[in-house]
């Protein structure tokens, strides 16, 4: 009962006019108050569209969306209508963005856009909405707030507007932030940056984050629990540290080798075979055995269940690294 | 200097964009995206170039390849001066040099076929009948992984990941001497970036190429480059021995740019330092050593003199008034 987020079988397809889209199938998720999830995954495994249907931000047609469960903070968000999501999203749940520019209006100063936020959520005049604003840009590390806040996002570097991102879903004090690849775009020290401003921000308001990224690297500094995701479907869910030191999944295994590292000496990069499969065409059983080493008959033929397997780990695969 | 093992170097190269005044009599300023930087890449190697965004990496690619002209300094490629030539001339040896992009989505023409994609320099060139063009085209897609079914399909139909190598493709097809990489693998999974780099090396190996590889993450670099070089606001702070500058990195900004690759192993203990602010806007960059404004190290004579690149041991050279201030050890 103490969950913030619960989602049961979520499902999304989108009908096209070659074939059915798969995007989500199944997914199962769970986040406590104040902790930082991670859905780890490819380019193409549904976890932006995951993230997307849990802000009921998917537009209806062209996708579909069902699950049997989702609720936030005690509300059903299933039976929200357009009207109440509008009350929920910025202030209970609110989303970061991975490409600070396009996420941002180019016509409006970033003041005015972190003022929406607070004439829209809470009682304050445009005088108060504007200390309030230049606050929050002081609290994520925007250099000169004050001159800042007049400001257009054109004016901003890479770095300046993903933190303007930051402290506009911070701004209400969410109970849950989604933030999808927030890095991404940034050059390594930058993202080091960000990632302290995220990191700070959200331990000491005690939000929930959902950090969305297909970097280990970046999983490894901030999250508490992962989730492993492949084609739609969760493949491993695991403590952050259990999953580090020993992933049972060949997939997770394989994500966490090809990141590159600065202390072993190898030659050679680790890569997974292949890409990831289009969802047109997914393949048979299990849908990593087309890239997968160990790949058994069994695997070809049937889909392996997600099952628990002890200490909070989940697991779908027949055979798992490190014995059963 | 330029010996035979020289495929490519560059004295003094200044690279400066004039800055519109403000007022017709004012003093006319300038962006300085590269100030004076002498690098020499030798035949055969990949020569890392890494720094920030905005530091004048890819204005310096761009000049290397002639695409900018230098304010003032030379490119020498194969012994000629690349701005000296005549355009006909330049045309023969810009065809030894070509460049890979970093976004595969953008350098791609969405409504031309991979066909017409990987054609098109051998169509440019001449001389090729279409059976020989068609066959140079199935023998490129095989080389770099994809095979003739993706003939006739268009970027739209792949991933990123297969976007890139049909940039690859097109990019030795006209077989290059010296390949500019410009972070082929930043727009790029993680779990792709391998595939790719080892597409690379393979290809290096097999065709006999020397690259270019611009990168803003060492960790990528590191297993890719026998020598290195790191850029700050156009100038060059610390160059030489990929291992070297990895033992022992001596300016502090190689050391933040270290510290900032996030490491999937969770025990590691490293030095952190994490740098404040953003790379300043190179317009009167400051005076005395660039990097002052941003370094935790800096002291006074930082702001007044500018550092020269100073040899430090074999093959390392550093541009810092006091190389390895503040290291642990």
């Amino acid at each position: 009962m103490n969950e913030l987020l619960n989602v049961r079988n979520l499902k999304v397809i989108f009908p096209t006019e070659r074939g059915i889209v798969r995007a989500v199938e199944g997914v199962d998720l769970h986040v406590k108050p104040g902790e930082c999830i991670a859905i780890v995954g490819e380019s193409g495994c549904g976890k932006s569209v995951t993230s997307l249907a849990m802000m009921k931000l998917l537009s209806s047609p062209p996708a579909l969306m069902q699950a049997d469960e989702m609720t936030f903070d005690g509300k059903n968000l299933l039976q929200l209508s357009e009207k109440q999501m509008l009350d929920i999203r910025g202030k209970d749940m609110s989303m970061i963005f991975q490409d600070a520019l396009t996420a941002l209006n180019p016509v409006m100063t970033i003041g005015r856009q972190l003022d929406e936020m607070f004439m829209r959520h809470t009682n304050m005049t445009r005088k108060e909405a504007m200390s309030a604003s230049i606050n929050a840009l002081h609290l994520v590390g925007v250099p000169g707030p004050e001159r800042r806040y007049f400001d257009y996002p054109h004016q901003l570097s890479g770095g300046m507007r993903q933190r303007v991102l930051i402290a506009m879903a911070f701004a209400i004090k969410p109970k849950l932030i989604i933030a999808d690849e927030p890095t991404t775009a940034l050059d390594v020290t930058i993202q080091a940056q960000v990632l302290d401003v995220l990191r700070k921000l959200q331990k000491e308001n005690g939000t929930a984050l959902i950090l969305i990224t297909h970097d280990l690297s970046v999983v490894a500094h901030m999250a508490d629990r992962v989730y492993v995701m492949y084609c739609g479907k969760i493949v491993e869910h695991a403590p952050l540290r259990d999953l580090f030191t020993h992933p049972k999944h060949p997939y997770t295994q394989g994500l966490l080798s090809s990141v590159p590292h600065l202390s072993d000496e190898s030659n050679r990069f680790v890569q997974i075979p292949d890409n990831v499969p289009s969802p047109l065409k997914k393949p048979s059983g299990c849908y990593f055995h087309t890239r997968c080493a160990y790949c058994t008959q069994e695997c070809k033929e049937r889909m392996p269940r997600l099952t628990d397997i002890g200490g909070d780990r989940m697991l779908r695969c027949h055979h798992p690294l490190g014995g059963e | 200097m330029s010996d035979n093992n020289t495929l490519l170097r560059t004295e003094n190269l200044c690279v400066w964009f004039p800055v519109r005044r403000a007022l017709p009599f004012g003093q006319k300023r300038y962006v300085k995206a590269v100030d004076n930087v002498s690098i020499t890449i030798k035949k055969g190697e990949t020569f890392g170039l890494v720094g920030e965004s905005g530091c004048g990496k890819s204005t310096l690619a761009n000049t290397l390849l002639g695409m900018q002209k230098p304010t003032d300094g030379k490119v020498i490629f194969k012994g000629q001066d690349l701005n000296a030539l005549s355009n006909k001339e330049f045309k023969e040896a810009r065809r030894d040099m070509q460049m890979i992009f970093q976004d595969p989505f953008s350098s791609l023409d969405p409504r031309w076929d991979v066909y017409r994609l990987i054609s098109e320099p051998m169509y440019i060139r001449g001389g090729y009948t279409k059976e020989q063009m068609e066959a140079e085209v199935l023998r490129l897609l095989h080389l770099v992984g994809l095979n003739e079914d993706d003939l006739h399909r268009y970027p739209s139909e792949f991933s990123g990941g297969q976007r890139q190598r049909i940039g690859i493709a097109r990019a030795i097809s006209l077989h290059p001497d010296f390949l500019v990489c410009d972070e082929p693998v930043s727009a790029l999974d993680v779990s792709v970036h391998a595939q790719i780099l080892n597409l690379l090396m393979e290809l290096q190996q097999e065709l006999n190429m020397t690259y270019l590889f611009i990168s803003h993450n060492l960790a990528v670099v590191k297993d890719l480059c026998k020598n290195l070089c790191v850029m700050y606001l156009g100038q060059v702070m610390e160059a030489g021995d990929t291992q070297t500058i990895f033992h022992n990195p001596l300016h502090p900004y190689t050391r933040s740019l270290l510290s900032a690759v996030l490491s999937v192993n969770l025990d590691e203990k490293r030095e952190r330092m994490v740098l404040n602010g953003d790379i300043p806007i190179p317009i009167d960059a400051p005076r005395g050593c660039r990097f002052c404004t941003r370094c935790p190290f800096a002291s006074a004579r930082c702001f007044q003199e500018t550092p020269q690149l100073t040899p430090q041991g074999e093959n390392h050279l550093v541009a810092c008034h006091f190389p390895g201030i503040g290291m642990e050890k």
